[in-house]
């Protein structure tokens, strides 16, 4: 977003304008990208966090080796961990500048911020993601992009409205390996293809049939972790990380691990705008306990083209997921840690049809980098929002279909059941006041 | 030849106190009375049992579903855990018939949530109607969360409302930017 009143201002009257102002606001004087046009070699992006725990870490850790970006803020609404991640930036830049906020929305008005990262709850992605765009920012948001069908399809609304760069953070599509097999069986590698299979780890936390609340810590604001999720007490085992067990602020496995894997299949079949048209699920939820997520994951959906999709928990115990594509050619599997085949030669020959075929998908060897680029060119991103969200409502899909245990039939295109009132109603959720999608 | 029952047949638990004590011994609870005792952290069994029912009802059961989850709901001394939860039922499977009785919890910022909840997807002007006579009653981040639920139903009726609270400088800065937010959407700008 390049300001018309800033274009014909040079970047040394800017900066000297710009300090007083900066001064007098107590900021840091790192400026914002857009105020020096895309391709001013000097510029930097600026870049807030929102959510600065668990999976925040590493993608602190990686852009502060960027030479072009800076971060000027983080929000937490736990101190601890907003403490930690300001001390964590202030001392990668050697300086004190970075700032912290508890409400996400102080953050996303700073105008001198031209990116956030969310890595909330997934309760929280899609107004965090929203609010930012509506404020001009950029955004990456942490897999799954959102909690419900309907927060996806906003979501991507919102990206386009305001013209945001929105890249989702399933960063396997950024991977030599996932976008070599994926582009093989694109191109029909395989031959016509006939099923994919997926594993996802098992969600093997269990906490009881019955749980305390606690007090809630000293620097946590739980009403504002909670957000737009139905009211509950504090338990520790409700909050960070474990969230993701528990049905009213994530949707365990299908979601955390289904983003990755089951995205990697959406890519391979040209299914970045589009779905399945059939799911049907026979999945295990826990009957009582804080935890809500299935215990086993088992769906398939079946695509237009009579590709059928089966997604299902391993019970392998290895922290990974994979996908596998069977066709007339026999099957290939890949995994962040390997890729195998029926016929070992046919992994030779995926790496040696890269970039080969008639139909070239995108290549990024670094997801973040990705999302710096596209910032510059406004380019759509390896993993636009668009693309999050078709990946997510699989994901969804699944986790209803479980529930319901009954095959439901999908207008990918309208992004509805067909006749069954019931599953619709399941792609949204009403959120407690003050939130709202508007 | 057929053997005889050696046991004959058993009185009834009226006529027998050791039947009747075996009856209640044995007896499963009615999970459709459980629910009204939900708690948080407590067992929730009972509400997995009624959850199941609720969305595995074909459409011609989900009216007795629906007319039993407005017992549990009107039961005294229904827990706010229980209400809520009978709230989220509705959410699947409520119908017309269930708006008047749960549109009367819009009106109190403890219940106003778990109402909206059942309400925001059922079609029925009704709905929109009880909403916008709420909008006199609620305050802060309740009347937000209302106005939000307006919004997002896009009910062009209340536009002239909602045009008043986001002009009313005595309104919280929340509730005018809801306010706001909603107009935008309902104008088709958002």
């Amino acid at each position: 977003m390049i300001s018309p009143s800033f274009s014909s201002l040079t970047r040394r009257t800017f900066l000297r304008n710009s300090a007083v102002a900066s001064a007098a606001l107590s900021l840091p004087t790192i400026l914002p990208s857009r105020l020096f046009g895309q391709n001013a070699p000097s510029r930097k992006i600026t870049l807030g966090f929102i959510g600065t725990g668990n999976i925040a870490q590493p993608h602190m850790e990686a852009l502060l080796g960027f030479d072009d970006v800076r971060i000027l803020a983080v929000c937490d609404v736990d101190k601890a961990h907003r403490d930690t991640a300001v001390a964590k930036i202030n001392a990668g830049y050697g300086n004190q500048d970075c700032r912290s906020y508890n409400d996400f929305r102080e953050l996303v008005a700073r105008p001198d911020i031209d990116a956030v990262l969310i890595c909330t709850p997934d309760n929280w992605h899609a107004l965090n993601a929203i609010e930012a765009m509506r404020n001009g920012k950029d955004v990456y948001v942490e897999k799954p992009l959102t909690l419900t069908i309907k927060e996806g399809r906003e979501l991507v609304a919102a990206a386009r409205k305001y013209q945001r760069v929105a890249q989702t953070g399933t960063q396997q599509r950024s991977s030599k390996r996932f976008h070599d097999v994926a582009e093989f069986i694109r191109n029909g590698g395989m031959g016509k293809l006939e099923r994919i299979e997926v594993l996802i780890p098992a969600n093997n936390k269990y906490t009881g049939a019955t749980w305390k609340p606690e007090a809630v810590p000293a620097g946590l604001d739980w009403d504002m972790w909670l957000g737009p999720a139905p009211w509950a007490p504090f338990n520790r085992q409700s909050c960070h990380y474990n969230f993701r067990f528990i049905l009213d602020y994530a949707a365990g496995q299908v979601t955390n691990w289904g983003a990755h894997y089951l995205d990697i299949a959406q890519w391979a079949l040209g299914m970045d705008e589009s779905g399945p048209v059939e799911v049907i699920g026979d999945g295990e939820f826990p009957t009582s306990g804080l935890f809500s997520t299935a215990t086993k994951v088992d769906f398939t959906c079946r695509y237009a083209t009579g590709v059928s999709l089966r997604c299902r928990t391993r019970y392998d115990g290895i922290s990974d997921g994979n996908v596998r594509f069977f066709g007339e050619r026999g099957w290939v599997d890949v995994s962040r840690a390997k890729t195998t085949a029926s016929d070992p030669a046919l992994v030779t020959e995926i790496t040696a049809q890269s970039g080969k075929g008639a139909t070239k998908l995108a290549v990024s060897t670094n997801h973040h980098d990705n999302f710096l680029q596209s910032i510059r060119s406004r380019a759509r991103p390896i993993s636009d929002v668009e693309f999050g969200h078709r990946t997510t409502t699989v994901c969804n899909l699944g986790n209803i279909a479980m529930q319901l245990k009954r095959k439901l039939r999908w207008d990918p295109v309208k992004e509805q059941f067909i006749d069954d009132n019931v599953a619709n109603r399941m792609r949204e959720r009403s959120m407690r006041g003050p939130w709202s999608l508007a | 030849m057929a053997e005889k029952s050696i046991v004959g047949p058993r009185p009834k638990a009226s006529q027998d106190p050791f039947r009747a004590y075996e009856e209640w011994f044995v007896a499963s609870p009615d999970p459709w009375l459980e629910i009204i005792k939900l708690d948080h952290g407590t067992d929730r069994t009972f509400g997995t049992t009624v959850r199941s029912m609720v969305m595995n009802a074909e459409p011609d059961q989900r009216p007795a579903m629906e007319k039993r989850l407005l017992q549990a709901l009107a039961s005294p001394g229904i827990t706010d855990v229980g209400r809520t939860f009978v709230c989220r039922q509705l959410a699947l499977i409520g119908s017309s018939a269930c708006v008047p009785a749960v549109a009367a919890l819009l009106r109190d910022p403890a219940t106003v949530d778990a109402a909206r909840y059942a309400l925001d997807g059922i079609d029925d002007p009704a709905v929109d109607a009880a909403y916008r006579t709420s909008l006199d009653v609620l305050k802060d981040r309740a009347k937000a969360g209302l106005i939000g639920s307006i919004a997002m139903r896009r009910d062009a009726q209340a536009i002239p409302a909602l045009h008043a609270i986001a002009a009313k400088a005595t309104e919280p800065t929340e509730v005018r930017t809801a306010a706001t937010r909603a107009l935008e959407r309902l104008n088709g700008k958002a």
